[in-house]
């Protein structure tokens, strides 16, 4: 026999057709497998038990939805209608319904085995999703002869070519079918102080790598909707890093200046300082520096996009023809419930989409706020700076720390500055009952750059920064006089400005 | 008294609407599949047939055909119930009624004091 005779057929994928469970399974279910789909009442078992079938028909496949004790199918689909995987077309001609606890409490498990074979031969369907293993189990008379009854479907599954899906009640305790079906996913729906969170874990997976550990999903109106944990799913960033030698502008010519060019290209800058500095202001000049070969995103938290356009208008920035033109997408997140996850997939989702090669975040507090876990932000991150790196993307974030006036800065994530490529501060220093504004770069890897402290400030034009450092020297020393800010005078009118002096 | 034969796989449904149709006066005979039913109306020929469209083994629309083909059973009425629409199953089998589920009580009676009348309308054969 030659080896390539000698060879087995790899095995084919069952996709389920929900996009982060597909991504988390490599791909999908092994086809004429037997999974057990286990969680508490409540935690979206069934509605994943039906998706998988609609997807599966919508793709040409044929199902059978076989219910134990379970609600009433009449009650199932009108439950099932607001979601958009729902239809009645493909009802009863790709997709069947029926019920098998009759013939359980009638003629036990192998009566439950029989008609299972029997419908999956005459429907032909190539998945079965049996909704209430758990009355099987309860008809057993002993482990064993339960065991028995899943290694008989599963010989069943192989041989007629159909993938199965076990819907059970159950918790996470070794019961005997877990060692021997294909696969073992488990739903829950944990209360973490005041939030609720839903989550999917994929307790073995026989013939196949998976992503393991808890995943997020949301039940809405597309159903399941799952969101792959982002340092999981970015272990490896998608693509080789080009590493390209390139700059990006951002927006402000003295700032890249002090960058000695522009921010290395496909980096990640972190704008930290006190709220009303004007982080958002340097990452609206960023974004208005977007074109259609370098298209920009905003991404952000706070204020909507259109006052941000209003805010950017009054700063000279034409943000809005940027937009109409396409060059610039602003996607803005105002839930408060939201989760890490699901943010990091939009953003890498819209930066794929238009290959944004210009991505501000307005601010870091937003993935905070998301988080149910704290600790996972600085891997969150680090796997997020990473492919956004070798899709070339140079990202500004804005941070804000909490003191408002004064030299200390404090991190607003442990650890955040170590993934950042780029530190850039602005701060609020107070001299002679006025307020100024400092910006200085604490850290830039990959290129030179002018450690001088520069003050800013920002007006109809926009940030106006400083050429050089001697008026923020002055204002740190405490010796500038009002009237000694060459580039910056005072207004008129007030107690310092020359022309009351001249009085 | 009037015999209904109630043919359904899901559990509560053939045994709650027995119950009710009891409480109301008729006769009840119940089966989980086509196969089933056709089984007891060898044993007892009903005046009605209520019959859920997607059953194993047997389904509605099957069990239906094989009814017109025997005489005896030929001439029985037939009520389909289903959760899909009446014009989808219309394409498999001629019924002379249908229910759409879930269905409520008002319904069901209506449709079989329709059908045959009140359960002493007429001795049953």
């Amino acid at each position: 026999m030659t080896d390539a005779a000698n060879e087995m057929e790899p095995l084919e994928r069952v996709p389920s057709g929900i996009p982060g469970l597909d991504a988390i399974l490599f791909g999908g279910f092994l086809k004429s497998g037997v999974y057990i789909i286990q969680g508490t009442p409540g935690s979206g078992k069934t509605i994943l038990g039906n998706q998988i079938c609609f997807n599966h028909v919508s793709g040409g496949g044929r199902a059978l939805y076989v219910t134990l004790l379970a609600e009433s199918h009449a009650r199932m689909m009108l439950n099932l209608q607001p979601m958009r995987f729902f239809s009645l077309a493909p009802i009863p001609g790709s997709l069947y319904y029926v019920s098998a606890f009759q013939l359980l409490e009638e003629q036990g498990l192998s009566g439950l085995l029989d008609v299972v074979r029997r419908e999956v031969r005459s429907h032909k369907a190539t998945v079965l999703v049996l909704d209430g293993l758990v009355a099987a189990e309860e008809v057993a008379r002993s482990p064993r002869e339960f065991k028995k009854f899943i290694h008989e479907l599963q010989v069943l599954a192989s041989v007629v070519n159909c993938t199965m899906f076990l819907l059970t009640n159950g918790s996470n305790n070794a019961h005997p079918e877990h060692t021997m079906v294909d696969g073992l996913l488990e739903l829950t729906d944990r209360t973490l102080a005041l939030r609720s969170v839903r989550e999917l874990h994929v307790r073995k997976l026989r013939g196949s790598a998976c992503l393991r550990g808890a995943h997020t999903f949301r039940i809405t109106e597309d159903g399941i909707e799952l969101h792959p944990r982002i340092e999981a799913l970015l272990a490896n960033p998608s693509t080789q890093d080009e590493c390209e030698p390139k700059r990006t502008t951002t927006g402000s010519t003295r700032l890249d200046e002090m960058f000695c060019g522009g921010l290395p290209c496909g980096t990640t800058t972190m704008l930290m300082g006190p709220s009303g500095t004007g982080k958002t202001t340097l990452g609206l000049h960023f974004l208005a520096a977007s074109t259609r070969k370098e298209p920009g995103l905003l991404f952000g938290f706070y204020e909507t996009p259109d006052r941000l356009l209003v805010n950017a208008q009054s700063l000279g920035l034409d943000l809005t023809e940027r937009v109409r033109q396409g060059d610039v997408e602003m996607l803005w997140q105002p839930g408060t419930d939201d989760l890490l996850d699901a943010l990091g997939g939009r953003l890498l989702d819209a930066v794929r989409r238009r290959g944004v090669k210009r991505l501000f975040v307005d601010g870091l507090r937003g993935f905070q706020m998301a988080t149910i876990y704290p600790e996972r932000l600085i891997h969150f991150f680090t796997a997020l700076a990473n492919e956004l790196r070798v899709l070339g993307v140079t990202t500004l974030y804005t941070a804000e720390t909490s003191q408002i006036l004064g030299t200390d800065v404090h991190a607003p994530l442990l650890g955040i500055s170590s993934i950042v490529e780029n530190l850039v501060v602005l701060r609020f220093v107070e001299l002679r009952t006025q307020i100024y504004r400092l910006l200085s770069i604490m850290k830039a890897r990959y290129t030179d750059y002018d450690s001088s402290i520069r003050e800013f400030h920002i007006s109809r034009n926009g940030i106006d920064l400083a050429d050089s450092f001697e008026s923020a020297e002055a204002l740190l020393m405490g010796v500038a006089r009002p009237e000694d800010l060459a580039i910056f005078p005072p207004r008129k009118g007030t107690p310092h400005s020359r022309s009351d002096r001249r009085k | 008294m009037k015999t209904i034969l109630v043919v359904d796989d899901e559990f509560g449904i053939a045994d709650t609407l027995s119950s009710i149709l009891e409480d109301e006066g008729y006769r009840v005979i119940t089966a989980i599949n086509g196969e089933q039913g056709l089984a007891r109306m060898a044993e007892v020929t009903p005046d009605l047939v209520i019959v859920d469209y997607m059953m194993p083994i047997k389904n509605g629309s099957e069990m239906l055909r094989e009814m017109r083909k025997i005489p005896a059973l030929s001439a029985i009425p037939v009520v389909m119930m289903s959760a899909v629409s009446e014009a989808v199953v219309k394409k498999e089998c001629e019924f002379t009624a249908f229910l759409r589920k879930p269905f409520n009580l008002d319904a069901v009676l209506g449709v079989i004091v329709r059908l045959i009348g009140g359960p002493s309308s007429a001795p049953s054969a």
